[in-house]
């Protein structure tokens, strides 16, 4: 306060003084920061609705980049996303992080000739992957055609048909191509997406940041965002998961094919593969001159997908030189069909 | 009350936000689950490979019977079978160009000697050599198990496992549900307003369609000629 003094006249007028220094003003701000930060505290509050074992969690928040990671950080993290798993779920996975084979490079190869567009592979690449059911993700689009051309821009996704194929169309499931220069993991801000020594493009989940500049620089179309908080139902979940492949994601993030990482790199094919009813889907070591992959890319006529952007897929189309899907069904249809 | 305009004003706006009056509504749509059979990596056809016959829980050897009647002079491709067999297989319409003349329990190779049934691929290969060829390398055909055969088993489905011998064509098959994915699915608005045509969804029409479209209407085709929307 100012001082009083005989000698001295007061002090300028309560009108002229620093504003902060007088009661009223001082009130007015008071009130108006606590209403603020209650204000910006409602904002928030929809996150009181937060799951309990959805709240980021201290260990979370200081994990290490993939790459940055010791041998004992990695067993701590999946120890970590086991737990959270199970706390979600009540189902105990089995999260491991299998490293890359030596002298392995993946490659994929489906007959265009025979693929008769079931879309049973989106399917058992749904139940393998934990991807989200409702919003519904799918990792493979299967593109119907007519035949004699390829207009991929014309092509339907939706076709429903009671039976398939349809005989004046051909199909083409489109997934991950695992490029060689992987226009998606240029783009990405963070190195939240790599491209592995065996050939595969994965994301580190936890280091995304749902930027979405990578689903916007793929030329397929072959990333997915979790757009909402992603469903999966407990029953249906793959407790067989890897740290960069099927764990399940959170909200926010991207996700794509990674060739069912957790089962090729043991070995295994990948599930589509597994599944096509046809056998259109080949797949195998592309270093290894006695596999499936090496022979038709050696021997059959091959086609790739936007070669002209130059981005090297590692997934090929290939065609026979005469099949049977040239042919009408000799056998006729009934209502049912035969099984 | 002037200088406590503020303060009011932001007490508020932290009241309407606290009661959370404007719920999210979102626009996902659940989808039906999907069916189990799509999932299923099971083989269109299983096959015995094996010459069996069975008849009210018992399995007969096919010479068991033909052994007895004796084989008929030539078959006819009219010929009804009475095993419930239709043969149409193209210009292969003959029974004795596969199967054994003399011998029931196995197929016939090209100098007439005995191709046993769990090598029925050796049967296929007398006239599909082109695929025969591309099913030994992998070309053609299932591959199940492992593609590393030094950490697991593979195993290569034979012709008959897809293709009925008779019958050979692949079998038409359901198809599994159309995606409803955000991109690609009907959203909930869509389903309250059919009307609403979500423009990321194309549907196919016939090449000669849309270019008639196109020139009928300036290179725009009109909504009611956009091809099988549902």
């Amino acid at each position: 306060m100012a001082p009083t003094s005989e000698h001295e006249p007061l002090g300028p007028p309560d009108e002229q003084r620093s504003p902060a220094l007088t009661r009223r003003g001082f009130l007015s701000k008071g009130a108006a920061t606590i209403a603020g930060v209650s204000a910006v505290a409602a904002a928030l509050s929809p996150l009181r609705n937060l799951d309990p074992a959805d709240r980021p969690t201290l260990e979370k928040l200081l994990q290490k980049h993939y790459k940055e990671m010791t041998p004992e950080d990695k067993q701590r993290v999946l120890e970590r996303i086991a737990r959270q798993v199970e706390a979600r779920y009540h189902v105990r996975p089995d999260v491991q992080d299998p490293p890359p084979l030596k002298g392995v490079e993946f490659v994929y190869a489906l007959n265009i000739s025979r693929c008769i567009g079931c879309r049973k592979c989106v399917y058992a690449c749904v139940k393998e992957n934990n991807p989200s059911r409702a919003p519904e993700i799918q990792y493979i689009r299967v593109l119907q055609m007519e035949k004699g051309s390829i207009d991929v821009e014309g092509s339907n996704h939706h076709y429903d048909p009671p039976q398939v194929p349809e005989h004046d169309s051909f199909y083409m499931p489109v997934q991950c191509h695992q490029c060689s220069k992987p226009p998606c993991v240029k783009v990405c801000p963070v190195e939240a997406t790599w491209q592995e020594p065996d050939g595969i493009t994965v994301i580190d989940y936890d280091w995304c940041i749902g930027c979405r500049y990578c689903e916007a620089a793929c030329p397929y179309w072959a990333r997915r965002f979790n757009f909402a908080e992603p469903q999966v139902p407990a029953e249906e979940l793959n407790p067989d998961m890897a740290y960069l492949s099927n764990r399940p994601r959170t909200k926010g993030v991207m996700e794509k094919c990674t060739y069912c990482l957790h089962r090729v790199r043991r070995g295994r094919m990948p599930a589509c593969v597994e599944v096509c009813p046809t056998g259109s889907r080949k797949f195998g070591n592309v270093l290894d001159p006695d596999s499936e992959v090496s022979y038709i890319l050696r021997e059959k006529r091959v086609y790739i997908l936007k070669q002209d952007i130059g981005t090297l897929p590692r997934f090929f189309y290939y065609f026979d030189e005469r099949g049977s899907r040239y042919h009408e069904p000799i056998a006729p249809v009934g209502p049912g069909g035969r099984t | 009350m002037r200088p406590f305009l503020v303060p009011v004003t932001l007490l508020l706006l932290a009241g309407v936000l606290w009661s959370q009056r404007w719920p999210f509504h979102s626009p996902v749509v659940v989808p039906p689950a999907a069916p189990a059979w799509a999932s299923d990596p099971a083989t269109v056809r299983h096959p015995t490979l094996r010459p069996d016959l069975k008849l009210a829980s018992y399995t007969y050897r096919c010479s068991t019977c033909h052994n007895l009647f004796g084989p008929p002079p030539d078959s006819a491709p009219t010929a009804r079978s009475p095993h419930g067999i239709v043969l149409k297989h193209g210009i292969n319409a003959r029974c004795l160009n596969c199967h054994h003349p003399t011998n029931r329990d196995a197929f016939v190779d090209d100098w007439g000697r005995e191709i046993p049934y769990n090598e029925p691929y050796r049967v296929c290969a007398k006239c599909h050599g082109p695929v025969y060829r591309d099913w030994l390398h992998g070309a053609h055909g299932r591959t199940n198990g492992y593609w590393n055969t030094e950490m697991g088993p593979r195993e290569r489905r034979r012709c008959v496992e897809c293709h009925d011998p008779h019958q050979p064509p692949f079998p038409p098959m359901r198809v599994a549900p159309p995606p409803l994915t955000l991109r690609m699915g009907k959203q909930a608005t869509q389903m309250e307003r059919p009307e609403v045509r979500n423009p990321l969804q194309i549907y196919r029409q016939p090449a000669g369609e849309r270019a008639a479209a196109e020139r009928a209407s300036g290179s725009v085709a009109p909504e009611s000629e956009t091809g099988k929307v549902k």
